[in-house]
This record gives C-alpha cells, structure tokens and sequence, in this order.
C-alpha cells in the first residue's frame, strides 16, 4: 500500500484528501506545515507527498526545492488554490501541478502516474 | 584528430573551465568571454579557472578576437585542424582538455550569445559543487524559437529516458569532471554527434548514466546570431534526429523500462523571466508549401515505414485545407516512434529517411504554429507539456513495435 504524506495548512483540505485518498487504498498521513519537513520525510517514508504552495508560514516552492536536495526522485505533487504559481520556475522541479478542486479526479490521476512512474538504474 | 593549442599561461591545472564552442565567430566571441571572465572572478574567486574556446579553425580571425580580450582569467584557445569542421568535435577536445586540467566543473556557453550574464556561469556550474553531474538551462523562448525542441528533442527525450529536460539542446551546459568521463568513454560517436548531435548526445549520456540532473534558471531569455530556419534545418535537423534515432537503438534495454517521466531538480531565483525573448516569425505559407510539396513525392517510402493506420490518418491531415489545419499530436508521435523503428531496421538510407521526415516535422510545426497563436508564453508552455503527456501515452505503441516478435 502506498504511502501519501500531505502537507497543508488547510484542516478541511487536510481532511477531505485523507478520506478520499484512504478510500482509494492509500494510507494517508498529514501535516499542518512544512515545520521539519526532511526530518517528517525520513521518519515517515512517503511514496509521494501532496504539497500546498501557500502556507502561512511556509512557501511550498521552497520546501519542494530541499525536498529535491535531499530526495531527488521523490514524487511531489504541488497542489494550490492558484494557478499562477505554474509561471515560477521552482515549479518546474514538481512531478505535476494540481489546481485545487472539490473534484479530485485530477489529483488522483497524477497521483496515480507519479507512483507509476519508473526509471531503471543504469 | 590533430589538436592545434595556444596555452600562453601555460595552464596546467584549473577547477572550473568556460568552453565556448566556435567557428567564425569573431565579432561575437568577445561579450560572452567577458562575461565568463566576470562570472569566473565573482563567484569563483577561490577556485581556479580557465576559459578555453574550442575552434574549428576559423578563418575570420575567431581565435585573435577571443585571444585579445581582456581578462582576469586566464584563456586557452583550441583548434581541430584545419579542414575539420563541428561543435561536437570541439567539444571533445575541450573535453579531453578538461581531463588533463583534473577540472571539477566544465561550463558550455555559445559564441554569439548576446544576453548572458556572469549570473549564467554561476547559474550552470555552482550546482556542480553540490553533487549535481549535469546542469541543463531553463530560460524562456520564444513560442516559435526552438520547434524542433518543441516537438522532437523535448518529448521524445521526455518519454523515452524519463527526465523532464526542458532544454536537451540547449546550447548551454554545466558538466561535472565525472560526466567527462562518461562522454570520453561512450561508444556512440559518428558524423551527426561530431556536429550538432553533439547537444542531445550530451544530455541523453547524462541521464541515461543515472546522473542527478538539474535545470538552471538562467535570469535572461536566450539572445543570440539569429540564424536563417531555412538554410540551417537540414544540417540541425539530421544531426539531432540522426543522433536520437542512433541513442534509441543503442539504449533500447534502458528505455523499455522506462514509464511516465520525472522532473528534476531545480536552481534558480524567482519568477520566470521578466524579459520577453525576441519575437521570431514565421511565415506560414511556407511551411503549408514546404509540407504539401515534400510529401507529394514520398508516399513510397512512407508507405514502408509507417503503419498502414498511421499512414492513412497521414493521408487525411494532408489532405486538410490551409485553414484549420491540424496535425494530431498523437499522430506525430507515432510517425516519429514509426520512423525510429525504421530506422532501426535499415527500411532506407539514413539521411533518406530524415529527409523524408522533415516535411512532416513541418507540418507539424505548422500546426503546433496555428494552435499557438493565441496563445501566451505560459499557456505555450502547457502546450508544450500536453504534447510531452501525449508521447509519453503513445510509448506503449512505441514499445510493441520495436520489440515486436
């Protein structure tokens, strides 16, 4: 069973993901903010991490870029209320960008690709 | 291959080399030399440094104008022999070059580049000396700058080796001192690589090796010699298909396992580019007359090599009016996956095959052109990685095909 961390400071967000996500077969855990976030990714071990970008105290481009330090193949699925954050480039460094949405088809579909996706070791 | 070398300084050791690749370049080859010299003594004032252009000899005085220009750094000049022409073999002598100076990083920047910074140095060799192997730029072009990037080098890549590289033939790089070694003992080498090969050759080793890759933000758009389309495509567009049909073969046992692709790392600051990149124009009732006109007398050999499926959905995109012309995304990754297979299997000569693949790439383009019309540089972007997903969909068909009995 795959593991999905999700990080947003929304509880309702937080919430409704884990419901649908546990639904689908997933095991879900969440954090409010990005407080610690190697040190929540080493203990916990996600297969993919559901990213909010605007947290009150955390920008979600910025932990995506320490993530990459440190967990470069991790997948990484940023995921906001605004669209305009796809034109900074630091996006660039996520798996897919998801547009928050009451409908989460989208969201499980590139879930579902990210952890899918394989490349061998040479 | 006979090197000429002008080492005045008589450089023996360096931690970072600045390569600038040239064949008479002589009135441009000053302003990005002065700018690596910049970027060499701002952000690497502790480490040592050279800046080497790697010539093919130019007549036009290319390696006085470099040699006469200012600079803290110390500079090198390179040459293949007289006669022997192409910036992949220029790059394998700056290679062989960085070997013997033990250099940790290597920095790859065009000779008429007219919008870099001493930023784009820092930008493409700093992540070196934090682990990263290969440094791919990200700057924004224009909508219509880069079609084959657009659609060949970029989802093709994409698909086939897994790595979002946004830029494979970018011009511009950072390479690690271990990468070096990779491209020094690759077995894939021939004409196409020794030319402009050489820029998808570079990053297909690098990600095929497994290297942890990152892209660059490289603060300015891509401003350089604007080139004529028409007189530069044959040569740019068979030595960059010729290259990846060749890796395709020799690397078939990587990329069938390959499924969906990921991103890589990124280094950079802020938003996209606040410069908008020269606009480039394009004249769409040539590319319809290009299209029309060199497919007319190929149906042959298109009928050898593609499917009868995809050849009679060919046949109906070419029979579409001007107006709302449409060439299916789906169907151009099936043509090209088609012409990699016939590649593969020796159906036509090599260079007859490209040839007969580039009236469809500009269809292609054509339509990629009318569909992006309206469009701004981000929703061109979304364009751009709907296509790459559309690749990526296709490989299935790719994959059933090549190893197919």
């Amino acid at each position: 069973m795959a593991k999905i961390l999700i990080v947003d400071d929304e509880e309702g967000i937080r919430m409704l993901y884990s419901m649908e996500l546990q639904d689908e077969g997933y095991e879900v855990v969440t954090r409010p903010d990005g407080k610690n976030l190697l040190t929540v990714v080493d203990e916990e071990k996600p297969d993919c991490i559901i990213l909010d970008i605007k947290m009150r105290e955390y920008s979600g481009l910025d932990l995506l870029q320490e993530l990459r330090r440190k967990y470069y193949n991790l997948p990484v699925i940023l995921n906001s209320a605004y669209s305009s954050f796809k034109v900074d480039l630091k996006a660039v460094a996520a798996d897919y960008y998801v547009v928050k949405s009451s409908d989460l088809r989208e969201l499980k579909e590139k879930l579902k690709i990210a952890l899918e996706t394989r490349i061998p070791c040479p | 291959m006979n090197l000429i070398e002008d080492n005045p300084q008589g450089i023996t050791k360096a931690d970072i080399v600045v390569g600038i690749p040239s064949f008479n370049e002589a009135p441009l080859i000053s302003f990005p030399t002065q700018q690596a010299d910049k970027g060499l003594s701002k952000y690497f004032s502790d480490r040592t440094g050279v800046i080497i252009n790697c010539d093919n000899h130019s007549p036009d005085g290319t390696r006085e104008a470099f040699m006469q220009t200012a600079s803290e750094t110390p500079k090198m000049y390179l040459s293949t022999e007289d006669g022997v022409r192409g910036k992949g073999n220029n790059l394998l002598n700056l290679f062989k070059k960085a070997v013997e100076l033990k250099a940790k990083a290597v920095v790859v920047v065009d000779a008429d580049l007219k919008s870099i910074t001493p930023m784009w140095i820092r930008s493409l060799a700093e992540p070196l000396f934090d682990e990263y192997q290969f440094v791919s730029p990200l700057y924004v072009r224009h909508k219509y700058d880069g079609t084959i990037t657009n659609n060949i080098a970029y989802p093709l890549t994409r698909a086939l080796y897994g790595r979002r590289v946004r830029q494979p033939i970018g011009g511009d790089y950072g390479i690690s001192g271990e990468l070096l070694e990779t491209y020094l003992t690759s077995q894939v080498w021939d004409e196409n690589v020794a030319n402009f090969g050489i820029d998808i050759w570079m990053t297909t080793l690098a990600v095929r090796s497994g290297a942890p890759v990152i892209q660059s933000f490289m603060g300015r758009p891509k401003i350089h010699k604007p080139k004529d389309p028409a007189s530069e495509l044959q040569g740019l567009f068979h030595n960059v298909v010729g290259t990846l049909f060749e890796l395709m073969c020799r690397f078939d046992a990587f990329w069938k396992d390959v499924k969906w692709s990921r991103p890589t790392a990124v280094f950079g600051f802020g938003l996209a580019d606040l410069e908008l990149p020269p606009v480039v124009n394009v004249d769409i009732k040539k590319f319809w007359q290009s299209f029309l006109s060199g497919v007319s007398g190929r149906w042959d050999l298109y009928t050898r090599v593609l499917t009868s499926q995809n050849l009679n959905k060919l046949e109906e995109v070419a029979g579409l009016p001007e107006e709302g012309f449409e060439f299916p995304t789906g169907l151009w990754a099936k043509v090209l996956y088609d012409f990699a297979v016939a590649y593969r299997d020796r159906i036509a000569d090599g260079t007859e095959l490209i040839d007969a693949l580039i009236p469809l790439y500009q269809g292609k383009t054509l339509s990629f052109v009318l569909e992006t019309q309206a469009m701004n540089t981000q929703q061109v972007e979304e364009f751009v990685e709907d296509q790459c997903l559309q690749f990526e969909k296709s490989k299935q068909y790719l994959l059933e095909r090549w190893f197919a009995g």
